[in-house]
Formats: C-alpha cells, structure tokens, sequence
C-alpha cells in the first residue's frame, strides 16, 4: 500500500507556520486563532495516519456470457478498520461497460463493516477477459493523506460473439465417411433413393422394387444414396481489418463463424477453424458440443496482429485441412496474403466459398480529387481480387451493411448451384 | 466573510485593508477556476494579511470576532479544498453527510476554543513570562508540524500486490 502526503498537508502546515509566526512578530493574539484551526487538523491528521486494512472479494455471476448480455458483479469489502473515504475503482477492459451502478465510486466504510458494491456490466464486444483487478484509494478525515493500492481478484469472463441469422447451410460437395445429414454422391446404405438395378447375389430383400421387378420379369433392387456427413472449415482472415469507431470487419466475421460452427456441428459435421493472419492457429475438425466451445475458445484469441514476417507466405500447411473439406472464407479482402492463401486452396482442390466482409461502409467520405482518385484505385483492385476468385471458380458474395449474413450465404448457395466449376 | 468584516469594521486605511483581502480572494477563485491546489493557499495567506493589517491598524482590545472569524476562515478553506479535488464521479450520500458533519464540527470546536482562549487571556495582565510561555508554545508548535509533516511524507511504503 503506498502512502503519499496530499498538497493540502503542505498547505495547512504553511499556513500555520505563517500565522503563528505573523502573531509572533506582529503581537497579534487573534492571528493565532486563525492560524490554530490549520496547526491542529495538519497535527491530529499526521498523528492519526494509518493503513487502512482492507479485504476485497469480486464475484461474477456466470463465466461465461453472450455479447449484449448483462453480467452481474459484486465487489465485497470485509471487515476491515474502517476508511472514512474511499475510492474504489474496478478496472475494465474496452469490451466491458457499466450498465448500472458507479464506477468509480466512494464509500465509506466503517471498522468491521462488511459491505458489497454491486456493478452491472454490458458485455459490448466478444473477448476473453479477466474481470477484477480493483485499485483502491483511501482518504482520511481531513483529506490530508491517501493510501492506494491495487488489489487483483481477477476472474475469467468469456464473451462469446453473438449469433448470425444464418437460414441455409452450403452444401458439401464431397462428403466423409461418417454418417451425417447430407445424401452423399455415393451409392450405398440410406435413405434417398438414387436408382434401380439387377438383383446381385448379397441384396436384401427389403430393397427390392416389387413394381419394376413385376414389369420386367426378374429382380430388381432400389439403390440409395448414402447419408454422410461433410468436413467444414471456417476460415477466418486475421490479416487485417477495418475498424470505424466501435465497428469493425472482424467482429461481424466471428460472430458469423461461431454461427456457422453452431449449425454445422448440429448437423453432426466435423468442424474446424483456422485463423490465419500474423499467426496461423487452427484447430482440427471434429463432432459435438465440445468441439464448438473449443472452436469459440480459439475464436476469442482471434485477434489482428500486424505481421510483415511472413510477406510471401500464401501456402497453409498441409495438415491443418482435411482433403475434401469445405472452406467457407471470412475476409475483407484487405490483405493479398489471404487472397493468394485461397486461392492457393482453392488450386490444391479444396471446396471454397469466400464470404467477403465489406469494409466499404467503414471508409469515411472521401474528400478531395486525390482522395477519391485513390479510392476508386482501391475498389478497382478489390474487385481485380474479386475477379480472381470468380475465375477460379469460387464463389464470393458482399456481405455489408445493407444485407445480412444470411444472404451472403443465399447468394453463394446459388452461384454453388448453377455455375460449372472452372478448371483450375 | 474575513473580507467583509475587516472592510465594515474597519475605519483607517480600509480601501488599503479591502484590496488585499480582495486580491486574496481573486487569488483563491483563479486558482479555484484553474484548479491548481498549490496556488490555493496564498489566496488565504492574501485574506489573512488584509486581517492581520485590519488588526494592527486597530486601536484597543482584542478583536472579540475573531473566534467566528478564524471558524469561517477555516471551513472556507476546507471547502476550497474539497471543490478542488479531481473527482468526476458522484460520491456517496453517507461520505458527504459525513464530511460535512465532520468539517462544520470542527468549526464550531475552533470558534468554541478560540473564544474561550480570548476570554482567558483577555482578563488578565499580560507579563513577560506569558509573552514568553506562549512564543515557546508556538515555536514548539511550528517545530511539531514541520517534524510530523517531514516523517509523514517521507513514510512511503513499497506498492505491495493483494493488499
């Protein structure tokens, strides 16, 4: 606990000296009346001084939260020796708010008074933070010393991003050997019917089709497709992003991503995630509950790092993707390292979609010849990247402030659905 | 109020006795408006120098409002501090009541004592001997302070983690 000495202790102690010495030398009695007041609070003051002993407990009501939601906080004061003033101020990181209550505020506590200071926090923004650190500021009766100290009672808090309205899945184009929710090119056990043929020796009778079998005279069976189900992986591009006040690409692509993760897994899909920017993390793809925390886990150490180190690096290592999975893009196309990284995907045969999150409503108006000279420069190289793409065969759809993530998927499911892949 | 009574009470030299309380006043609201706590305290040092020039100019006794006045002078400075304090949040209403309790009692205490002291000593013929008792009383009194503000100041503890 450090201690420091307020002007005000100076000032008392000056202004008594100087008055007690005026009464001095001028032989004015009413002086020392005047200057009495100051000499007494500056000596009870420095006699009295103390540390306070203070105990500090903070609670949180849950660990874990969703983006726009309210977590309680209470800040518990044991018995202590009592503090006639202070300040206590719970520190917060930028994606927590005070919803209700003071932060800062002053109390003042009582010698064996246990008291709780409770706080509401809006969870503004995704993250993984640490709630608790609490600086402390006592003061005594007269203001003339105050005591601080930090006393740290952090606790997690996970704030997962919120949810995207996502309406349609894409669809896998190739399928794994798990049974899942899509119906498989393939042949085999299951429920959607694909086709008629010969009875072979090993057919189950079950699948025969009696009518075709009447018509032609002999054994006919049902062929099905199978229902497998598919490899996701959610793209995430850390290479940059723009920010405009308390909006970014980035959080809209994350939310989008755990929303996607959500859906998949719940179609029994292995999923997986790979954030790719002045790190690469990723997390391989697999089934259930568990996998989505994880997924989120990795989400909320998302964050942009401004890296030259890998200038060329355009090339994910091989083990991070399973082959035939489905790569499902986030990006604001901003950095060609991510661009060059897809499409390298996308030569390596990977099945690619890029959700592109558009920064254009982030760019402030441009103002002046250059200016929008440079910035018709800039959408022309980000449609050049756009083209790229489109000639390779991978569908990217805008997701911006006028649409909603859900029709950015819509509008990829139908270029999916009626253009030929290109040769690549 | 120190200001005021010197210039009512007054009768010589009184625009001289009313300036410099008053730039001792315009001292205090500057440093006030520009919040510069160590530029508060020669604002007072101006009121109390046009008090102690009202004094001497005086004829006669003791000046019987002094008691009031050294009480005013002091809960003025008290709130003079206290506006000063860099605080943008609101405190809360049991710290406040409290201060203020706490700030108008020692008040009342200084004009209580001080007048009691005046009623003391005004009785009574002053010696050599009370000359000297009491300019030993204040020398020990300026030593006392100086000492206890120089040891407190330099008590200053390591930051230490946890409380």
């Amino acid at each position: 606990m450090t201690r420091t000495a307020s002007p005000k202790l100076g000032a008392y102690a000056g202004l008594a000296a100087l008055g007690l010495l005026a009464a001095l030398v001028l032989g004015l009695p009413e002086l020392v009346l005047l200057a009495a007041p100051f000499a007494l609070v500056a000596a009870l003051g420095t006699l009295q001084v103390r540390a306070p002993r203070i105990d500090v407990e903070v609670e949180l009501d849950r660990e874990r939260a969703l983006e726009g939601e309210l977590v309680d906080v209470w800040i518990r004061f044991g018995a202590g020796n009592g503090v006639e003033q202070i300040d206590v101020l719970l520190g917060l990181p930028p994606g927590l708010e005070v919803e209700e209550g003071t932060n800062p505020s002053t109390l003042r506590l009582d010698a064996g008074e246990e008291r709780v200071l409770p706080l509401q926090l809006r969870c503004v923004r995704w993250g993984a933070f640490d709630v608790g650190k609490v600086h402390l500021r006592s003061h005594d009766s007269f203001g003339l010393f105050r005591h601080e100290t930090v006393i740290d009672r952090r606790r997690p808090l996970k704030v997962y991003p919120a949810e995207e309205s996502v309406r349609t899945l894409l669809r896998p184009s190739e399928t794994q050997v798990f049974s899942g929710n899509h119906v498989a090119r393939q042949k085999a056990e299951g429920i959607e019917f694909a086709d008629i043929r010969q009875f072979v020796v090993g057919d189950r009778i079950k699948h025969v089709n009696w009518r075709a079998t009447a018509r032609r005279g002999e054994l006919w069976v049902n062929e099905h497709h199978a229902e497998r189900n598919a490899d996701v992986v959610i793209f995430l591009d850390a290479f940059a992003e723009a920010r405009r006040g308390g909006r970014s690409t980035l959080d809209p692509a994350l939310r989008a991503a755990a929303s996607l993760a959500a859906r998949y897994l719940r179609q029994r899909d292995r999923v997986g995630f790979v954030s790719f920017g002045g790190t690469l993390n990723w997390l391989l793809p697999s089934t259930g509950a568990r996998q989505l925390y994880r997924i989120v886990d990795a989400m909320l150490d998302t964050q942009i790092i401004l890296s030259y180190a890998w200038r060329n690096l355009v090339v994910i290592p091989r083990r991070t993707l399973p082959p035939q999975a489905l790569v499902v893009a986030l990006t604001p196309l901003l950095d060609d390292r991510a661009a060059n990284a897809l499409l390298d995907l996308r030569a390596r045969g990977f099945d690619l979609v890029v959700i592109e999150v558009s920064p254009l409503d982030l760019v402030g108006t441009m103002r002046g010849a250059k200016r929008e000279i440079a910035y018709r420069l800039w959408r022309l190289r980000r449609d050049a990247v756009r083209g790229r793409f489109e000639r390779a065969g991978v569908p990217v759809a805008v997701w911006n402030d006028d649409s909603s993530f859900a029709v950015a998927m819509e509008e990829v499911d139908a270029f999916r659905r009626h253009a030929r892949t290109a040769p690549v | 109020m120190v200001v005021g009574y010197s210039a009512i009470v007054g009768d010589r030299l009184v625009a001289v006795v009313t300036s410099i309380g008053c730039t001792g006043l315009v001292v205090t609201a500057v440093a006030l408006l520009g919040r510069w706590t160590a530029f508060l305290p020669w604002g007072f040092v101006g009121v109390g120098a046009g008090y102690a020039l009202f004094l001497s100019l005086r004829p006669g006794a003791v000046d019987a409002g002094a008691p009031l006045l050294a009480a005013a002078f002091f809960i003025g400075a008290e709130f003079c501090f206290w506006s000063i304090e860099r605080r943008s949040w609101r405190s809360e209403r049991q710290v406040i009541v409290h201060r203020l309790a706490l700030l108008f009692s020692a008040g009342l205490a200084a004009a209580i004592v001080g007048g009691l002291l005046l009623l003391v000593t005004s009785g009574r013929d002053i010696g050599i001997g009370y000359e000297a008792a009491g300019t030993a009383a204040a020398v020990l009194t300026l030593a006392v302070i100086a000492l206890l503000v120089r040891r407190s100041r330099g008590l200053v503890h390591p930051p230490r983690r946890g409380g």
